[in-house]
């Protein structure tokens, strides 16, 4: 094998390279953890570099395009693929895992000596996540949830001393295995429907599909409806999304935002590579089953998080809303997929400021986050709560932040694949989100700051809000940059 | 030039941002005077403002997609010219009158430099997807203008105006993306916002209505027509002096505005077959507002339902699809920009000195505040529609206008007037004639050089264009007699002649 052939893995190497040097500085280095986070962020930017390498190669007419135990150009059965899809999500990926990691920063400091194993950790998830954007073949793709999962179950459990941490861990636990056991199963059904776990080559799913017609397909309808549900459990759509809530307040807030959007992009970035890779010619059976899901997950969405109490749980219910609206990108097929990256990739960015915001003012070890501790927040720390009021903005979808230039996107691609009716129910949701945002808005804004204390932001948190407030600002009024690479960005 | 116009108080927002924290008694300074480029601006556009030509003027074109057909596309034509420089006009006037404000000033002023932004683009906008961002973005900092800045009763009052006028739109973005693909199949692209290109799509009646109401319902929710009217006496009721007199003066006209730009433009049919429908919200606002505000016990209130009153006006004008109704309306909104713009001003003034609405906390301070009571005397008249003055011209017109076609809903309109009279009469009266009876009153003091400054521009404008209003109608007429064409080319629906302009006979 030469070189060339190891480019589609080599953001998963690096990764896996930065994971074993940060454990071999837990032997070499008494408290290791400063070095051991830059090690972390050496291996993400070399990553997101990569997967920039990936795409420039792609762009050259690159013709190694897989990777597989049974060597090159085009093996029978591939496992991992380099196309501009996965490489995409690579840099997106990296780039937000790279944002997490300084929003964590604090939790890591405080964490000694088990903050190199914080580390590992995430890095082994980053790496799992990528591979499940990235895989050729059902069965990668499951390595990658799984590799990711695992480890995200053990950091949602991490600050152990706290009863809620291990409460949130244990249902991550549960529930996440039971959408891996569903979603294999479903695997394992479409194998046996069409006779291959592969998307691309020779007898794959999708050749297969192509150029049979299935005479029973009732196999196939219950392996796509199988994973589709494994699939919305990761990226917390209706009615799968209950463990949401009560995970994001357990877990630590500094990772909460890491897990958030890393989950999500690879959710849907894996459940794209499944149905535009795979199953492009079944779009009339899929189609139709992920705008009930998007319906389902606007309305409880939007609904519950209007009556929540507490910042994170509120959060977590925007997300089974905005999981929603991603999905109705998909019922557009192919031609969604740009709309589809466009809102993952900010809303990736927005859910990853929104919980830095929350690791401030609640405390990056904590788990909940009381609508009180926020009260006059505009009073005590102005920039966070002009921060934190851009990305509700973003979330609410108001013009000149992404939130209503990724809305749009959705919104046109449903519209243009006739489900008008998911579209005027989204619409309505909307109006709904509007309260749940601004509610929180009122609470920073037009609150006394009575008998809270003042809060303090940490560096890194405060470059890694800058960065986020600008870019939603920034490609809200020019999104044309972004959008024309995400609708670059296909499947193979 | 239009571009120019737009970034001017954006860029004035960014000074004012840059003023750093110890010198902070620059701020009321810097953002007034960064508030007079943009009227100079918007004066000069109007000077260079083709007589006659009804099409769009001064066009800037730049295609940003070509595949979504979205762009930077901005024109002025005679229906947007006067709201451009009514805008332009009122801000620099509501920042002189915001020196109340000592809490974080610096926010105050950017959020109302925004403001301005949003308000001059929502009326240069010939991209619909930009005019949908303009008007959305509007929301947010007159959401915090009002949340921050107001009485007692700002939370409810803020969230309800946010939640309000919010719901609106979002039936306008789903109407803006249904008609943007229809338009898009005629060009060969995913879709396409630009206005002029709409013109070419060929919708079904269906469609139209459809189309018509999704529009029709946020601009609804903004003018406000009855019954979506119950946010706007709590929003201007707890807002700062200066947001309400942008609400009143600007903002409300955003809802007139859409219908004549977009509703009739776009959907003629559904326009003829639901003209009736609209007419007659109209009255019943125009009564509606009119007998409400008689029964206000506060000032401010009673000036916003009298704003609920005169926006009647102007759907009557535009629903009676005349030359001269629609004409009216237009002046109309000119009018009572002015006007109650300058009616916000004045009780905002009472309300820095005494910290009340009340009328009945008041009573005879026309002996304490003899240029105030004789400044509010004036503009009590004008709102009422005394010949002479801006209200006149406009309500008449659309009365003419609207007699043409709607008769019945015409004189019953008529009796607005009246109603105007009674309840801006007797709150004066309350207000201002006999005794003082509150010892409270006694030592108020009468307005102030800067007062008066700023209340001065207004009267003489409002008698300038009272008495000779030619130069404003020769420029409305052409642009709306365009819409009518296009409604009559459209549709079976013939204009009823009657003279060709308005005569300015008037004064």
């Amino acid at each position: 094998m030469n070189n060339a052939a190891l480019l589609p893995i080599a953001p998963e190497v690096i990764l896996l390279a930065g994971a074993l040097i940060v454990i071999l500085l837990l032997v070499l280095l008494e408290r290791p953890y400063r070095e051991g986070g830059i090690v972390a962020l050496a291996a993400l930017a070399a990553a997101a570099i990569a997967s920039v390498l990936q795409w420039q190669a792609l762009e050259d007419g690159a013709d190694n395009l897989y990777f597989s135990a049974q060597g090159v150009p085009v093996p029978r059965l591939p496992m991992v693929v380099m196309d501009h899809y996965s490489a995409f999500a690579g840099v997106v990926i990296f780039i937000v895992a790279m944002l997490g990691l300084a929003v964590a920063w604090r939790l890591v400091l405080t964490l000694g000596a088990r903050g190199a194993e914080f580390l590992t950790l995430v890095l082994l998830a980053v790496a799992g996540l990528h591979m499940m954007t990235a895989s050729a073949n059902m069965i990668m793709l499951f390595i990658g949830l799984e590799t990711a999962s695992i480890a995200l179950y053990v950091l949602a459990g991490f600050t152990r001393e706290r009863a809620n941490a291990d409460e949130a861990a244990v249902k991550y636990f549960l529930l996440g295995s039971l959408a891996s056991v569903i979603f294999v199963y479903g695997a394992a059904l479409l194998f046996a429907a069409t006779g291959s776990t592969a998307f691309y080559g020779a007898g794959s799913m999708r050749q297969f599909l192509a150029e049979n017609i299935v005479a029973e397909p009732a196999i196939l309808l219950l392996a796509m409806g199988l994973v589709i549900v494994g699939m919305s459990f990761k990226v917390t759509a209706a009615p799968f999304h209950q463990w949401a809530p009560d995970v994001y307040q357990g877990a630590p807030s500094g990772i909460v935002g890491l897990m958030a959007a890393g989950v999500k992009i690879a959710g849907f970035a894996a459940l794209g590579r499944i149905l535009f890779s795979a199953l492009p010619s079944q779009i009339d059976d899929w189609a139709p089953a992920l705008a009930i899901i998007a319906g389902v997950s606007m309305i409880i969405g939007t609904v519950l998080a209007a009556v929540q109490d507490d910042v994170k749980r509120i959060l977590a219910y925007s997300g089974v809303a905005h999981a929603g609206y991603i999905l109705m990108a998909f019922l557009a097929g192919s031609d969604g997929i740009g709309s589809m990256w466009f809102y993952v990739t900010t809303y990736a960015l927005t859910v990853i400021a929104v919980f830095a915001v929350v690791a401030v003012v609640s405390g990056s070890r904590s788990g909940s986050s009381p609508l009180a501790d926020w009260s006059g927040l505009s009073s005590r720390a102005p920039v966070l709560a002009w921060a934190m009021l851009i990305m509700l903005l973003a979330l609410a979808g108001i013009p000149f932040t992404t939130g209503f230039v990724a809305k749009i996107g959705v919104f046109t691609a449903a519209t243009d694949a006739g489900y008008l009716w998911l579209m005027i129910l989204a619409l309505m949701t909307t109006i709904v989100g509007l309260y749940v945002y601004f509610r929180l808005a009122a609470v920073m804004f037009l609150e006394d700051p009575a008998g809270v204390e003042d809060v303090v932001v940490p560096p890194t948190t405060a470059l890694v809000l800058t960065v986020a407030a600008v870019t939603t600002v920034l490609l809200g009024l020019l999104p044309w940059p972004l959008l024309d690479l995400a609708r670059e960005a296909l499947p193979l | 030039m239009l571009p120019t116009l737009i970034l001017l108080p954006l860029i004035g927002a960014v000074a004012v941002a840059l003023v750093p924290r110890h010198r902070s008694e620059l701020l009321f300074p810097l953002g007034l005077a960064v508030s007079i480029p943009p009227l100079v601006a918007a004066l000069w556009v109007a000077a260079n403002f083709t007589v006659g030509d009804p099409s769009f003027q001064f066009v800037t074109d730049h295609t940003f997609s070509e595949s979504l057909g979205v762009g930077w596309r901005l024109g002025i034509d005679g229906i947007s010219l006067w709201l451009v420089v009514l805008t332009a006009l009122l801000f620099p006037l509501a920042l002189a009158a915001s020196t109340a404000i000592t809490d974080r000033t610096k926010s105050y002023l950017v959020a109302m430099l925004i403001l301005e932004t949003g308000l001059l683009g929502v009326f240069l906008a010939l991209d619909l997807l930009l005019f949908f961002a303009f008007f959305e973005i509007v929301l947010v900092p007159m959401y915090l203008l009002i949340g921050i800045w107001g009485s007692e009763n700002r939370r409810y009052a803020s969230l309800k105006f946010v939640l309000f006028t919010g719901a609106g739109s979002v039936f306008l973005l789903g109407g803006i993306i249904v008609l943007a693909l229809f338009t898009g199949d005629l060009v060969d692209q995913l879709s396409s916002f630009d206005i002029r290109m709409m013109l070419d799509v060929e919708l079904s009646s269906t469609a139209q209505l459809w189309l018509f109401l999704a529009f029709g319902i946020a601009f609804a929710i903004k003018v406000p027509i009855v019954p979506f009217h119950t946010w706007l006496p709590d929003a201007h009721t707890e807002a700062p002096t200066a947001a309400s007199v942008i609400l009143a003066g600007v903002l409300l006209k955003m809802g007139g505005y859409g219908f004549l730009r977009f509703n009739m433009t776009l959907f003629p049919e559904a326009t003829v077959d639901l003209a009736r429908v609209l007419a007659v919200l109209g009255v019943i606002a125009i009564v509606y507002g009119a007998v409400v505000a008689i029964v206000q016990p506060d000032i401010k209130r009673l000036v916003a339902y009298s704003s609920v009153s005169h926006m009647g006006f102007v759907i009557l004008g535009l629903f009676a699809l005349t030359s001269q109704g629609l004409t009216g309306g237009v002046f109309v909104m000119i009018s009572h920009g002015l006007v109650t713009g300058a009616l916000f001003l004045l009780v905002g003034m009472l309300y820095d000195r005494r910290h009340t609405r009340l009328i009945d906390d008041y009573g005879g301070i026309a002996t304490v505040m003899p240029i105030y009571a004789g400044f509010f005397l004036y503009m009590a008249f004008a709102s009422i529609g005394l010949p002479g003055l801006s209200g006149f011209v406009g309500e008449l017109a659309v009365l003419v206008g609207s007699y043409l076609t709607l008769p019945v809903l015409a004189i019953i309109a008529a009796s607005g007037v009246i109603l105007a009279a009674v309840y801006m009469l007797w709150g004066y009266e309350r207000v201002f004639t006999g005794p003082i009876t509150n010892s409270a009153n006694e030592s108020l003091h009468d307005l102030g050089l800067r007062e008066i400054a700023i209340i001065v521009p207004l009267i003489l404008i409002v008698l300038a264009i009272g008495i000779y209003p030619r130069p404003i109608l020769d420029r409305i007429q052409p642009s709306v007699d365009l819409i009518l064409e296009r409604i009559e080319a459209t549709t079976s629906y013939e204009v009823p002649e009657y003279g060709s302009t308005i005569d300015e006979g008037a004064g």
